[in-house]
């Protein structure tokens, strides 16, 4: 294999991982669906989505983390491997907050704003996060934009790391200093004891570490698809030219 | 054994309601009393597993079919040099 894309081995430890995400998340979603919750006005049952909806944030954050930490190795190193990491961790995170946002959408229109018809509302954490998606999308427009893949992988990482860097203040730090259906907007952490039922929270903490994990999953898949597909197409191009045929 | 259950022609549920009834009144087997509790959340748990278990059986061949793609690739690589 050449160097630049040398990748672990994915033998039986990963695969006896993929099991163990699959029966983890099982086990959430039986005591996420049928476990205790707490009885609060407004939200009642849908409680249980803060098992769902919460963690595709965790997991927004880790793939940009992910994705600029590569991105920062790219540039030291001009490695293509930490191009393809980067990349996947940043698929991974923008599919998650996509995820994300669209729940919290219908999660708000059938909880705060029942009877109401609002499916978009001022609230400043959705909003917030509506920016930063943009600028992330924004990272996959620039990577079609650029057809040298050295050039590509640079250009994109500098964008990556300056698009991580906005992500703090857009959905941690701006939306608390307003007003917001969020937990946290006084000021306090995320959740006090009068948001949810003690039991709530293991269900919670086994739920992100779950998809936390999942999303580790399916990223080493896309880095591992992708670094296929690389070294397939310079098998192509280290081959020699077919020889024309004439009939 | 005598059975408590005739069964009934479903047929003419659709347009007769007291035979809709009759169907309806049958005791509960095991599996509807564990499946019909708190708000039929069971069945809702149940098509969440099923699909999550497919999902899963894909992922997880996913993972075999790029494993045997690696080999191959290890393999030409190792073979050429």
């Amino acid at each position: 294999m050449t160097s630049d894309l040398a990748l672990p081995r994915y033998g039986p430890v990963y695969r006896a991982f993929g099991v163990v995400v699959a029966v983890w998340m099982a086990v959430v979603f039986c005591f996420g669906i049928l476990g205790p919750v707490s009885n609060l006005p407004i939200l009642e049952h849908t409680a249980r989505n803060l098992y769902f909806h919460v963690p595709m944030w965790f997991v927004l954050y880790a793939g940009a983390i992910a994705g600029a930490w590569h991105s920062a190795r790219l540039l030291a190193t001009g490695r293509a491997i930490n191009d393809v990491r980067a990349e996947s961790a940043w698929t991974i995170s923008m599919a998650a907050g996509l995820a994300a946002i669209i729940t919290g959408v219908v999660w708000s229109r059938y909880t705060w704003y029942q009877g109401t018809g609002i499916w978009w509302s001022p609230e400043p954490r959705p909003n917030m996060v509506a920016v930063q998606l943009l600028i992330g999308g924004a990272y996959f427009v620039l990577r079609g934009s650029v057809d040298e893949p050295r050039r590509r992988a640079r250009l994109a990482a500098v964008y990556a790391l300056f698009a991580t860097a906005t992500m703090p203040f857009l959905t941690y730090v701006l939306p608390r200093r307003m007003a917001s259906l969020h937990p946290g907007a006084e000021g306090n952490p995320a959740f006090s004891q009068m948001d949810i039922a003690p039991q709530m929270r293991w269900i919670f903490y086994a739920a992100s570490a779950g998809f936390l994990m999942l999303a580790w999953w399916m990223y080493t898949q896309r880095v591992r698809s992708r670094v296929a597909e690389i070294r397939a197409e310079r098998l192509g191009e280290s081959a020699p030219a077919p020889v024309a045929v004439v009939s | 054994m005598l059975q408590t259950a005739p069964s009934a022609d479903t047929t003419i549920a659709l347009f007769d309601t007291s035979a809709a009834q009759a169907l309806t009144v049958q005791s509960e087997s095991p599996s509807e009393r564990a499946m019909l509790a708190e708000n039929k959340l069971p069945v809702v748990l149940a098509v969440v597993l099923i699909v999550w278990a497919a999902l899963m059986l894909l992922a997880l061949r996913t993972d075999r079919r790029l494993a045997r793609i690696e080999r191959a690739l290890d393999a030409h690589d190792s073979s050429s040099r």
